[in-house]
């Protein structure tokens, strides 16, 4: 029985999603709710129980930090920016895809 | 109608119905344990109890102060589980290649430390279990059967493991005591399953068997020796005696005394069976020539050899303590003798054993020359 379609996608989608968060985060300042508003028509739709561990262990390896900014509404946030470490490694894997996508391209030819 | 709890999520009060509140604590207790080796775990929940509290929030207004147990359901459905990012890793080495893992393993060492949370008594066990990735238990029982095997000089090494090993202080610390999962692991899952759960049945009907036994020392000792004596004598002695009934019944006394040395033979003569039984199988496989089950391994032979020891000579144990006890005030003095005695005793039967008995002769003849091969197996 051939394994479904989705078990295959997953760790693609799961793999990506560290790049994904990084290129937010390079956008703009954004908290974790605006993260996961930005992603939630996409396929890297994803939830708080994922995204605070995640960023937790690119903090730890000190690719982004964060800031506390007072809210009109309720507690102070944390709003996550890249540190210059981050931003390297952003453009690091940025061009791994883009070389990905080129090498797949070739072999459809 | 439902009763509310009011809940406080990092620093913000809530009223949740009761249901609600009880899922909501599952979901961040699950959540707090997968992130068990995460170094921000504290950050991490003070994080996510701040999510969940903004989304309680969004179901409140000046007429609706409690959160029912749907709107929690739905709000644990939003949150999603809580996924490690190493967790993740590790679900996709499962499925794919290994080669992310070790790299994750030499990536973050594991050691060995003291872990204060949880700890009966210095937290040795604690982080000997969680740098083998054992149940703590299993480690406690162990040590414990250690203790008594060795005579309590067990006792001192876990002194000195107490003093010499550092406690894991630092969330750096605690990490590197649960560290990644080690190759020990690997080695032991299956086996350490199966002690486990035959450990965890042993001791079951090892505490049911010593309160069988207790209740029966009980009984008798007050019954035979205590009181039913006491009474009598006191019946006996009524009149001819002022001041009641003696402490303790004389014939009590008297069937102590000469019970004790007869309870340190036949202890010491099983202990000697028992450890030579222990050498030949540790050396031989074999036990004086009786070969033993050849699917287990030969610990595992030896761990049931310990079992089989501890619950045959536990009677003899309760009735020598009985024999003790009914000495009162001298308790302590009784017992050294007694316990020098059974010492006396077995060095004799040893000695016996080894002039008597040609097998044990040869056994014990061997003995230096096993060990020292052993040591260089262990050095190659």
């Amino acid at each position: 029985m051939p394994i479904p379609i989705s078990e295959k996608l997953t760790p693609i989608r799961k793999g990506l999603l560290e790049l994904v968060i990084l290129k937010i985060i390079a956008a703009d300042k954004v908290y974790v709710a605006d993260m996961l508003k930005l992603l939630r028509d996409t396929e890297f739709a994803t939830q708080e129980g994922t995204l605070y561990p995640l960023l937790s262990k690119l903090r730890r390896e000190q690719l982004v930090d964060y800031e506390w900014k007072e809210s009109d509404a309720g507690p102070p946030r944390k709003y996550y920016k890249l540190t210059a470490e981050g931003r390297a490694q952003l453009a690091a894997l940025n061009d791994y895809w883009k070389e990905l996508n080129r090498t797949l391209a070739k072999l459809e030819k | 109608m439902q009763k509310v709890v009011s809940v406080n999520l990092n620093g913000n009060a809530y009223q949740l119905e009761e249901p609600g509140y009880e899922a909501l604590r599952a979901y961040l207790e699950r959540a707090e344990s997968r992130l068990q080796t995460n170094l921000d775990s504290v950050e991490v929940m003070a994080d996510l109890e701040q999510a969940v509290a903004e989304k309680c929030g969004r179901y409140l207004g000046p007429n609706k102060t409690v959160v029912t147990a749907a709107e929690i359901e739905t709000i644990i459905l939003e949150m999603g589980p809580v996924e490690t990012p190493e967790s993740t890793a590790e679900a996709e080495t499962s499925a794919g290649t290994g080669a992310k893992k070790r790299a994750d393993e030499k990536g973050a060492p594991k050691r060995l430390y003291q872990i204060r949370e949880g700890a009966m008594l210095s937290g040795v066990c604690k982080g000997i279990a969680a740098f083998f990735d054992m149940d703590v238990t299993v480690v406690r029982v162990v040590f414990v059967i250690l203790a008594f095997a060795t005579f309590g000089a067990w006792i001192l090494a876990y002194l000195i493991m107490a003093i010499v090993i550092p406690y894991a202080d630092t969330p750096e610390e605690r990490a590197a005591a649960y560290g990644l999962r080690l190759k020990a692991q690997e080695l032991l899952g299956q086996a350490n399953l199966h002690t486990a759960r035959a450990l965890r049945e042993w001791r079951r009907t090892w505490r049911r068997q010593q309160r069988v036994w207790q209740r029966s020392r009980n009984e008798q000792r007050h019954r035979h020796w205590g009181r039913h004596w006491e009474r009598h004598m006191a019946e006996q002695a009524h009149g001819a005696m002022a001041g009641g009934p003696p402490p303790m019944g004389h014939f009590g006394q008297a069937m102590a005394g000469i019970s004790l040395p007869v309870f340190a033979i036949i202890n010491a003569a099983m202990f000697v069976a028992w450890i030579l039984v222990m050498i030949s199988a540790a050396m031989t496989g074999t036990i004086f020539g009786w070969s033993l089950p050849a699917d287990l391994p030969r610990w595992g032979s030896l761990l049931v050899l310990f079992a089989i020891y501890f619950v045959l000579t536990a009677p003899l144990r309760a009735a020598r303590h009985g024999a003790h006890h009914a000495w009162g005030p001298y308790y302590g003095p009784w017992a050294a003798i007694s316990e020098l005695f059974w010492l006396g005793f077995t060095v004799l039967f040893f000695w016996l054993a080894y002039q008597h008995i040609p097998q044990v002769h040869a056994l014990l003849d061997q003995l230096p020359a096993f060990w020292q091969k052993r040591q260089i197996s262990f050095v190659v």
